[in-house]
């Protein structure tokens, strides 16, 4: 499955992150979905279940807070559904800052 | 013109409301019952409000077709037409909250690439009006090409619009037969994108939304799922709950305890002395008894459950203890199971379904008898009250409490234990969280009741068959054969029951158990709390003390070691084929029923012996 970044070139240009490395409180906008060698076999299917849920490239989110252990797992609202994500479904995640409007 | 009811299957995401809309529609005619093979709740029933006849299912909340864990597999293979023994449906109801399109949308498009005839009911409208939220039902409907309707489930009328719906597309479908779709048919041909862009299409012609403002539940969620204040709210609510079921379940319980003792002393004083006085008195009066005596504790403890899952506070707890709970090689989706085993271990096991990870889920499954469930407290109680006596330790606590507290966490530490020595033997590959955190909601107390009352007849089925007639042959077992002429000792002692104990009593003497203590534990694996009335039958059978409490005969024929032993044991035994059968058809597996069953023996063998021994060395 290849990740298909939309408008990559119109957003603003920055050092690539990862939803896992985000701030509580920062609005971010999904670049692009990354493979993780964790989920091993899994790994599509956690990419499709991840995009089914509206995680998909261009859409905006904010990040909500994280659970009380090593900043994990994290809870992010994205078109106005919440959703508890681990560190390492996050990090297929790859976001830049949302400009400010 | 047949009359065969047209099946309607109610299909949505997790919390969309479809259990509201189908207790709502079904009202009190609901049938619960296991699809066969797996024990996932299918239930049906009539639907009162239709002109024409219906017959609805309510299928386990789905995200997409492309499953990730049994309950999804479950509702696609109905909705497809592939479960086993399962007709297909004839008209896919797809429920959508109101206030969460997008999401619900997606499905709704998917199930739409089928071609089953559908409805598309647009769920908490109400609240979607109250954000602000407008949308353009006709223009919807022309652009799915689907009748769509909205829905209230919790008003009375508030789903009459669905109602009109399924008699028109009932008149349409009328003399065509369902089919069984293929997986080849049923596979995506479009990506999730392209599936977007048209929702995204969809919305901005005929939804009106406000811009997404803070509201109370972005506040009450950065409170509640805050790392502190968070986890200290869900112990405070933890604690509450456990107060509240034996706190406020105490005068009830008195006045059922009092009503069957003064019913049993009339019957001792009213019939002739015999056979029938003492099989109503002592075997059908006291065993009964003994057991209904705990349905408000059960009722109280399953009130608040279901309260905070239809609430939407369950699913923050999951998300708090979700990085605690992977330590031990579990997952915040497991808590949910695992609290319901406090009263059950039968429902928690069943809410293993929910849990994606296939390892994760054996494991959940294999630890949820060590919470302590409902029907072991009649056992601890009974004890706790006999030997423990009632001071404060420390000022504030409690003794019989703290034990009972004790005991308790012995269960969920075990539990915690046994968890991660099982992961140990597994493969390490991770397994996403992925959880949605649905909107808070106020619990319609409809839904709360129809919950209750399902509850509450499971068990009094259970105390009216399974109990009734356990305490009829314990009864029997423990009269007959009468003692021989001129006998000195109590008459059980010669009866078939005494026999059996004393054959199996030598196996349990490391733990210092009677033989009355041996033949208790027979019927309780037909249901824990069947212990209790089989003490109850045993000692007032055995002895001339049936005016005196069961705990006081109790304190006065065991030892504080060998109470404390028979605790230790009750903590841990499978003591109840039930749960066994349905780990049996959950895991549908043989070795792994037979490693659940033999390792919660030998822990419980285990830990009562160790109790025992130690007991005795403090105490001497």
């Amino acid at each position: 499955m290849t990740p298909s970044p939309i408008s990559t070139a119109s957003a603003p240009q920055q050092r690539p992150r990862s939803l896992d490395q985000c701030r509580k409180g920062e609005t971010l906008r999904i670049t692009e979905l990354l493979s993780q060698p964790a989920f091993g076999a899994q790994d599509e299917q956690v990419t499709l279940r991840l995009k089914e849920l509206g995680f998909l490239p261009g859409v905006s989110m904010t990040v909500l807070g994280y659970g009380f252990l090593g900043r994990d797992p994290l809870a992010v609202k994205i078109a106005g559904t919440k959703f508890a994500l681990r560190r390492s479904e996050a990090s297929k995640v790859a976001v830049a800052t949302e400009d400010q409007p | 013109m047949s009359v065969q009811a047209l099946r309607f299957a109610l299909v949505g995401n997790p919390n969309c409301g479809k259990t509201s809309i189908f207790n709502r529609l079904t009202g009190a005619r609901a049938k619960v019952a296991n699809y066969p093979g797996v024990t996932v709740e299918r239930r049906t029933g009539p639907v009162s409000g239709t002109a024409s006849p219906a017959q609805l299912i309510d299928l386990p909340g789905t995200y997409s077709l492309h499953v990730s864990s049994l309950d999804e597999k479950v509702a696609r293979d109905i909705i497809l037409g592939q479960m086993a023994g399962e007709a297909p449906p004839d008209v896919l109801i797809a429920v959508v909250d109101a206030t969460n399109l997008r999401l619900g949308l997606r499905l709704v498009l998917e199930l739409k690439k089928l071609g089953r005839p559908m409805i598309l009911a647009l769920n908490q409208a109400d609240a979607a009006t109250h954000r602000g939220i407008k949308i353009d039902t006709d223009g919807l409907a022309a652009a799915i090409g689907v009748p769509v309707v909205e829905t209230v489930a919790i008003k009375r009328h508030g789903l009459n619009a669905l109602c009109d719906a399924m008699d028109q597309i009932t008149a349409q479908q009328q003399n065509t037969q369902a089919n069984v779709i293929s997986d080849a048919d049923a596979s995506r041909q479009e990506s999730v994108e392209s599936l977007y862009q048209h929702i995204e299409q969809l919305t901005a012609a005929y939804v009106t939304a406000p811009p997404d403002t803070i509201t109370w539940q972005d506040k009450l969620d950065r409170f509640v799922m805050h790392p502190v204040a968070g986890l200290i709210t869900l112990f405070v609510v933890l604690l509450l709950i456990f107060q509240a079921v034996f706190a406020w379940a105490a005068p009830i319980m008195d006045l059922i305890d009092g009503s069957f003792g003064a019913l049993s002393e009339w019957v001792a004083a009213t019939l002739p002395d015999g056979i029938l006085k003492d099989f109503l008195a002592d075997g059908l009066i006291a065993g009964v008894g003994g057991v209904l005596v705990f349905l408000p504790q059960i009722i109280i403890l399953f009130f608040f459950i279901l309260l905070l899952e239809d609430s939407g506070y369950l699913t923050r707890a999951a998300f708090l203890l979700d990085r605690p709970m992977r330590g031990v090689g579990l997952s915040g989706r497991s808590f949910i199971p695992l609290l319901s085993s406090f009263a059950c271990a039968i429902p928690g096991i069943m809410a293993t379904r929910t849990v994606p990870d296939p390892r994760e889920r054996i494991i959940a499954i294999m630890v949820a008898p060590l919470m302590t469930c409902s029907a072991r407290l009649p056992v601890y109680t009974l004890i706790i009250a006999a030997f423990i006596p009632s001071q404060k330790v420390w000022g504030i606590f409690n003794l019989q409490g703290l034990t009972l507290f004790v005991l308790y966490m012995a269960g969920i530490v075990s539990a915690a234990l046994m968890a991660w020595l099982m992961r140990l033997r597994r493969t390490r590959e991770e397994f996403p969280l992925l959880l949605e955190l649905p909107a808070y909601r106020w619990p319609s107390a409809y839904h709360l009741l129809l919950g209750l009352r399902e509850r509450t007849w499971v068990f009094l089925r259970r105390v009216g068959t399974i109990i009734l007639a356990l305490s009829i042959v314990l009864w029997a077992l423990s009269s007959f054969p009468g003692p021989p002429a001129g006998a000195v000792g109590p008459a059980i002692e010669y009866s078939l029951a005494g026999q059996l104990g004393r054959f199996m009593q030598p196996i349990f003497e490391p733990m210092g158990f009677t033989w009355q203590m041996c033949i208790a534990l027979i019927p309780a694996m037909a249901a824990r709390e069947v212990a209790v009335s089989a003490l109850a039958t045993v000692y007032a059978v055995g002895g001339d003390t049936f005016e005196q409490a069961l705990g006081q005969t109790l304190g006065q024929s065991w030892g504080l070691p060998t109470a404390l032993a028979y605790l230790a044991w009750f903590v841990y035994a499978p003591q109840c084929l039930a749960t066994i059968a349905v780990v049996r058809r959950e895991t549908n597996s043989r070795s792994a029923t037979a490693f659940f069953t033999i390792y919660l023996f030998a822990l419980a063998y285990f830990f009562a012996v160790a109790t025992y021994q130690i007991a005795t060395a403090v105490l001497s």
